[in-house]
């Protein structure tokens, strides 16, 4: 009962969101610190950090002082990772955020900072730290960062639960249904089909039970949105459920997770486990008479079953391979019965939308794709990490603002977008603002998020032969299509960088292409062209200059470059000849060197060694 | 009842019906590898496509073996977009089976000779899976299955031994499209092949009445002991079809003779 009430009767505490959803400053007096514990923090070490801190903190007395004011916690992820470990270190409301700590720093930033009140300066986040987050909006992270994702108590304190509260008692399952649709949320896995219509579909189908699905299995390489809203604020996923699945009358939800992430799934076994004992799941849920349960499945290591129809087909138990729709998942889902499967970012989305209002949501944005997204900017950037933006911010923005840039001071050349099934963008349309049609029309897609920046050393025809390789290795195999046809396009491709293309390859991977967009069985088939589509479609001239002139204008594709000792620049150093793993440069020491060709792994090795600038990289 | 436009012309349709079954039934010649009408319809081979739209659906290509008919439908079966992704169908069905007979003939049926995608491992096997569902979802038992992902997706049976499930009912090389799966009846044994491979070997019964072999002792055993079974006599009596037949007919004749002797007239 005491759990149920907490629920209800509960006091807001300081640490409320404002009406950006976002939280305001916490004027609690006392101290806390706050150690990034997200995968990538813990990677950096930051558990270690964290018990530096607590025992900094407990010798040198200030828990004594201050007591119960005085605390180190774990949070979420911030999203600049590459700056970990991320420390926050808040006094009586004021925060400074110290960047790469490490355990040995703990110290330091007791003394001088917590009790001297004098700040390290040589440690603290530098301007490009509020660069990174000056254009973002935070809303689905906007709580990852200040409360420890394993407490139930930190979520609640800071709002959590409130907005299934306020639908639970006091919205008929239509309203909630109403007021997503006046969003205008659209699906954040890929697809962004309307998230309200979606949900009122299901609920107007005939039978029962109805089940809810989450989907997080994100499958792409180098995105890692989903992981950080579950490793970061895993409870804001788990009330989006208890709301959608009250609008649509489901007491069954499950959370298909991959299995390749260990920690989310902890955290977010952990926070069922306690939302089932602070009466937020199970029966009788805030004590509004609402059943509903979650389960976690995990999944086995296929990319495929981030398909919603294979996905369905792992969770019964079968094999995971899509198979035709219609029938859709609200029609005929789970167990034959109406399924929602919307994404993890989709979920976590309502309990903000169902607290401020649809009309407060559908103010950010543009006009057909409302709110923030989360993009993961990794590749050829100053600024890696995760950023929530709104929808409509132009790539160049993103890409350089919050980015920073390029590194190495190297140009732009492409920002791939959408995962393995994206296209990629040129310097040309940098200025589009991202939405959903916006990044269709560009040939791309927006996909769950991944955003992967190249600079001029990238091969576009290696790069597409990347991405479909990636997505050869995960097709099904069941249609002809993608598992005939995602072969023979590497295989093309294999032979363009290997210096074989003729004037047939760009013809044949074109009706390749279209016939897997036009008649694969599933998203994984369709979209699998889309890097060479788009490549094709940008950078014509460097298919044409593999093929023709059998050049590789970024100097990347082995079997089209040489490398080469200039005899001017060679002194007979031997370093080049000392590393390479061939034995296959020749000289006397203190006579310039030579290079045998037809022994040349184009390993590149001799080219790193050289100080001299004499070995060189050009063309076949 | 659904009013349907097919390559320009009206018709009536059952509702229930799939845009392939109302197809074939106007004479039409679509492709479909991977289609049986003892089967649910599977949608791998991707042959079937047509290029349809309606009120509610954008003009696309869509599978014509799971596709319902509704009203206001319009569907091309041989417009310059089925034909072109067709083509490119084929040509890869060729690329992976080259020696498929049946599967070259189909495809010469529809224009398509050679292929410009021939693969280094080849084999006969379409992987339309019409064993498989055979096996499973009509004669109940796995005995032959898909294994691997993408491109390693094959079709199996026990690997490395005979199989022990395989009651040699020759389902899965009567429903094979493409040759790959043979049955073969040597004296009293029959043995499936699956590419050249001995995947099943049983011992055929031999009919109580003119002692030829007609079917393995493990089907007769497994539709003995089948719930749906309703052929039990014909079990019994171990009678190969031809001699099944001339036994009832003895039956009947006995019964008519009674008859007419009791009723002259």
């Amino acid at each position: 009962m005491k759990s149920v009430l907490k629920g209800i009767f509960h006091k807001k505490q300081d640490n409320e969101t404002d009406s950006n959803g976002a939280r305001k400053k916490s004027d609690n007096r006392g101290v806390t610190i706050s150690v990034c514990a997200g995968t990538g923090g813990v990677a950096a070490g930051g558990y270690d950090v964290l018990n530096a801190f607590a025992a900094q903190l407990e010798e040198k007395g200030v828990a004594a002082k201050v007591g119960e004011r005085c605390r180190v916690h774990k949070v979420g992820c911030r999203g600049f990772c590459a700056k970990d470990v991320l420390v926050d270190v808040c006094i009586d409301g004021d925060t400074t955020t110290y960047q790469f700590i490490d355990p040995g720093k703990a110290g330091r930033i007791v003394e001088e900072h917590i009790i001297g009140g004098a700040p390290v300066r040589e440690w603290i986040a530098g301007p490009d730290y509020a660069n990174f987050h000056s254009k973002q909006k935070k809303i689905l992270l906007s709580d990852c960062g200040h409360i420890d994702p394993e407490d139930i108590d930190a979520y609640i304190a800071a709002g959590g639960y409130g907005a299934a509260e306020k639908a639970l008692s006091s919205m008929k399952p239509e309203d909630v249904i109403i007021k997503i649709k006046e969003s205008g949320l659209r699906g954040r896995g890929g697809a962004g089909f309307p998230t309200g219509l979606k949900w009122e579909l299901c609920r107007a189908a005939g039978e029962n039970p109805k089940y809810i699905i989450c989907n997080a299995d994100e499958g792409d390489p180098g995105a890692f949105m989903d992981r950080a809203i579950i490793e970061g604020n895993p409870h804001s996923i788990i009330e989006g459920m208890i709301i959608g699945a009250y609008a649509i009358g489901a007491n069954e939800g499950y959370i298909y997770v991959r299995a390749e992430y260990p920690l989310a799934v902890e955290r977010l076994r952990k926070a069922i486990a306690q939302a089932r004992g602070n009466a937020r799941l199970g029966e009788n849920i805030m004590g509004h008479g609402m059943n509903f349960d979650i389960n976690v499945k995990l999944g086995a290591g296929a990319f495929v079953c981030g398909e919603e129809t294979a996905l369905i087909a792992s969770l019964e138990d079968r094999t995971g391979e899509p198979s035709h729709r219609p029938p859709f998942p609200v029609q005929k889902g789970l167990r034959g019965k109406p399924t929602t499967i919307n994404n993890v970012e989709t979920w976590a989305t309502i309990p903000k939308i169902i607290s401020n209002g649809p009309e407060w949501f559908a103010a950010i944005g543009t006009e057909k794709s409302k709110g923030t997204k989360i993009f993961s900017l990794v590749g050829n950037i100053n600024n890696t990490g995760l950023v929530e933006v709104p929808m409509g911010i132009t790539l160049r923005e993103i890409i350089y603002d919050i980015g920073g840039g390029i590194p190495n001071n190297k140009n732009f050349k492409a920002v791939q977008t959408g995962g393995p099934s994206g296209g990629c963008i040129p310097l040309s349309h940098i200025d589009t603002p991202v939405d959903y049609e916006n990044l269709t029309a560009l040939g791309s897609i927006m996909g769950s998020g991944g955003m992967v920046v190249m600079d001029e050393d990238a091969c576009m025809v290696d790069v597409a032969k990347f991405f479909v390789s990636f997505c050869m290795d995960e097709s099904c195999g069941k249609c002809t299509p993608c598992r005939e046809g995602t072969k023979m396009i590497v295989k093309l491709l294999d032979e363009i960088t290997g210096g074989e293309g003729t004037g047939e390859h760009i013809a044949k991977l074109e009706e390749l292409c279209g016939a897997l967009k036009e008649t694969s069985l599933c998203g994984l088939g369709k979209t699998a062209p889309n890097p060479v589509i788009s490549t094709i479609r940008y950078f014509r001239h460097e298919y044409d200059a593999h093929i023709s002139s059998k050049k590789c204008p970024a100097g990347v594709c082995k079997a089209l470059i040489t490398f080469r000792i200039d005899m001017s620049k060679c002194n007979g150093c031997t370093a080049c000849a000392a590393n390479c793993p061939q034995n296959s440069i020749i000289g006397e020491k203190k006579k310039p060197h030579e290079i045998i060709q037809e022994e040349c792994i184009k390993c590149g090795i001799c080219f790193e060694s050289c100080k001299f600038g004499a070995v060189t990289k050009g063309q076949a | 009842m659904t009013k349907i436009r097919l390559n320009g012309k009206e018709i009536e349709a059952d509702e229930d019906a799939t845009v392939l079954d109302v197809a074939m039934q106007e004479g039409l010649d679509i492709p479909a590898l991977c289609r049986h009408e003892a089967l649910a319809p599977y949608g791998a081979c991707r042959l079937c496509i047509v290029e349809a739209e309606g009120p509610a659906l954008r003009r696309s290509l869509l599978t014509s073996c799971n596709l319902k008919t509704f009203d206001g439908m319009s569907v091309e079966t041989e417009s310059p977009r089925v034909k072109s992704s067709r083509k490119v169908l084929f040509e890869l069905l060729l690329g992976r089976s080259p020696d498929s007979k049946p599967l070259k003939e189909m495809a010469k049926r529809f224009g398509v000779e050679s292929t410009r995608f021939a693969t280094d491992r080849s084999d006969d096997c379409a992987r339309c899976g019409l064993c498989v569902r055979a096996c499973q979802d009509r004669i109940g038992l796995s005995a032959i299955t898909f294994a691997g992902r993408g491109q390693k997706r094959r079709v199996t049976a026990e690997i490395g031994k005979l199989s022990e499930t395989c009651i040699g009912c020759g389902a899965c090389a009567n429903i094979c499209p493409t040759g790959a799966i043979k049955l073969e009846d040597n004296g009293n044994e029959r043995k499936i092949f699956l590419h050249d491979t001995v995947i099943s070997a049983l011992a055929l019964a031999g009919c109580e009445s003119c002692r030829k072999p007609y079917a393995t002792l493990k089907l007769l055993d497994y539709v003995a002991a089948h719930p749906d079974n309703k052929y039990g006599l014909n079990i019994k009596l171990k009678l190969c079809p031809a001699c099944t037949r001339k036994h009832y007919a003895g039956e009947h004749s006995k019964i008519l003779l009674s008859y007419s002797r009791t009723n002259p007239d």
